[in-house]
């Protein structure tokens, strides 16, 4: 396992030490500056608003989200939903070159002589899980921290909202991650990867469609597929989340075994 | 002690038969020579033996171990033909990684590095992208991760391919130097160079193992053979003198100067006396005489 953990702190050294890796960086801080100060500011602002107000009754029961005002930190609950539906997309395409670039140009070779097959695959997959919980970590933080500049009475509602959000966003991202680690070993390229999830994902979407058509007793089936739990996740807001958390595990471990086994026997 | 074992090993890509149940066991000693013409499967066992391809069938034992298993970390390396380090990282941050998944603390992992840089005569280089060495640079910067910690069983693929007189240079007296501590398997058609360094060699030919063989020992039909080159002389007047020297039965004509001497060993032994005196008798040039034959020409 060290060998993995090794493996794993490289690839956060890849997005620090690497000029594409800054390059990523700069892109995700400007993109998520955007969304913060034009997207969960104002939206906030609105949900922070009277709770007797009607227009904001009728706009959440619309989209079935009447818990959000609820919540003691509007900030963090905009947050939730921006998150839970924008970072999966983000996930896939900075996971997608777990192994396969370094696979084409033989430097798992050097890598293979001094570890395991297994300590690579887990250990590139640990390695942009650390990375995806940096970006979140920074990302919830600076969220929390706008809300403290409005309401400094804040803190410590928001301190358990905030474990909550990250530990079930961590979670969320869990399978994508996985997936992208299995395209990862049948690919030449991360793009090829993301096209590869891609073709599965709507490959397996339409099928799954057809069978709940014809057999309505397996619409369970659409379980399946990384994020068919976040609609729900969108209604909760404390550690009953964690109810949901077996669906991504389950299909996590799935996915990374078969992508273990893949590994262990495709050329390098 | 075995460094390799292999018994009836085959690999197969599809329909190719890259490696055809091939018996192969070689030992703990000095440098081994991996020849063959191109396909013959010489790329294809390093693969196997180093753990990146799995064979199809046959079995195949590394210092004992599976080939790719964990016991072997650090105690086999490699130069893989063609493989590339990481273009985005500098040497040092990438040897010392290396360093450290063989089980290296950070701090000796850093002298480490530096040891091996400094037997490839590039320390300068230590803060360099991948992408910024020439082609040379870039084999030294491979065959020194190859060094790292001392391996037992080194396996080069192609080292000197591409490079230099310089850097063929450098990379054979850097084999020799550490010859006695680590047993190289060296892959490569520069068949001059392989001669300078290794004593046995195996010969692969269409993925069949032809020869094992050690490189000093003469064979029989060479204990009546002498080479010599000789860059200043033509072959028919090289013949027509030679042809005179007692028990001296040929004289064939390899390439434009290197000309191959037939004698019966039985009434005057080796003639190489003789020669030497007719060449010095005429004043001819020679650039080497050699008992026997080429490596190349005993194997082509």
């Amino acid at each position: 396992m060290k060998n993995a953990f090794l493996i794993a702190q490289f690839e956060v050294t890849r997005l620090l030490l690497t000029r594409r890796g800054l390059i990523s960086v700069l892109a995700f801080a400007l993109v998520w500056f955007v969304i913060l100060r034009y997207a969960i500011y104002p939206a906030s602002r609105f949900v922070a608003g009277n709770t007797d107000n009607v227009l904001l009754q009728m706009v959440l029961n619309q989209i079935n989200l009447n818990e959000l005002a609820g919540w003691l930190v509007p900030e963090l609950s905009v947050y939730w939903v921006f998150a839970l539906y924008l970072l999966p997309l983000f996930c896939i395409t900075l996971t997608a070159d777990q192994t396969a670039t370094d696979r084409a140009r033989g430097t798992l070779r050097f890598l293979h002589l001094r570890a395991t097959r297994s300590q690579i695959f887990l250990g590139r997959f640990l390695g942009q899980m650390l990375v995806q919980a940096l970006f979140i970590g920074v990302t919830v933080l600076t969220t929390f921290g706008l809300a403290l500049y409005r309401d400094q009475t804040l803190a410590a509602a928001g301190l358990e909202h905030m474990l909550v959000i990250i530990v079930n966003l961590l979670i969320v991202l869990l399978p994508y991650t996985a997936l992208m680690a299995l395209m990862s070993v049948f690919a030449k390229s991360a793009r090829q990867a993301v096209m590869f999830a891609i073709i599965l994902w709507i490959a397996t979407a339409l099928a799954l469609r057809a069978v709940a058509q014809y057999f309505p007793d397996l619409t369970m089936l659409e379980l399946v597929l990384p994020g068919s739990q976040v609609s729900s996740l969108l209604k909760l807001r404390t550690w009953e989340t964690l109810e949901f958390s077996i669906i991504p595990l389950v299909q996590t471990a799935v996915l990374l075994l078969l992508g273990w086994f893949a590994f262990r026997r495709v050329d390098l | 002690m075995i460094v390799l074992e292999a018994k009836g090993l085959t690999k197969r890509f599809g329909s190719t038969v890259a490696l055809n149940h091939v018996d192969l066991t070689l030992e703990v000693g000095d440098p081994i020579a991996l020849i063959g013409p191109n396909g013959a499967g010489k790329t294809t066992l390093l693969s196997l033996v180093c753990g990146f391809l799995r064979s199809t069938s046959g079995d195949l034992t590394v210092l004992g171990e599976s080939p790719g298993s964990a016991a072997l970390h650090g105690r086999v390396a490699a130069l893989p033909q063609d493989a590339q380090l990481d273009p985005r990282f500098s040497v040092a941050r990438q040897l010392e990684l290396l360093a450290r998944l063989q089980g290296q603390g950070k701090r000796d992992a850093r002298k480490d590095v530096a040891r091996v840089l400094e037997l490839v005569q590039l320390q300068q280089s230590s803060e360099a992208k991948p992408s910024e060495l020439s082609h040379g640079m870039g084999k030294r910067i491979a065959i020194a991760q190859l060094l790292l910690g001392k391996p037992e069983f080194a396996l080069l693929d192609e080292p000197t391919a591409g490079l230099d007189p310089p850097n063929v240079k450098i990379i054979r007296d850097l084999i020799s130097a550490t010859a006695a501590e680590t047993t190289y398997l060296i892959s490569s058609h520069n068949l001059d160079e392989l001669e300078k360094v290794c004593k046995t060699a195996v010969f692969l030919e269409r993925g069949q193992l032809k020869r094992h063989m050690t490189i000093d020992e003469l064979e029989d039909e060479e204990n009546s053979q002498l080479t010599l080159r000789m860059p200043s002389v033509s072959f028919d007047e090289f013949r027509e003198a030679v042809a005179q020297i007692p028990g001296v039965v040929g004289v064939d004509q390899r390439q434009q100067h290197d000309f191959i001497v037939s004698y019966d060993r039985s009434p005057a032994g080796v003639p190489d006396i003789a020669i030497l005196q007719l060449l010095k008798d005429k004043n001819w040039n020679y650039r080497h005489l050699i008992l026997g034959k080429t490596l190349e020409d005993r194997l082509f």
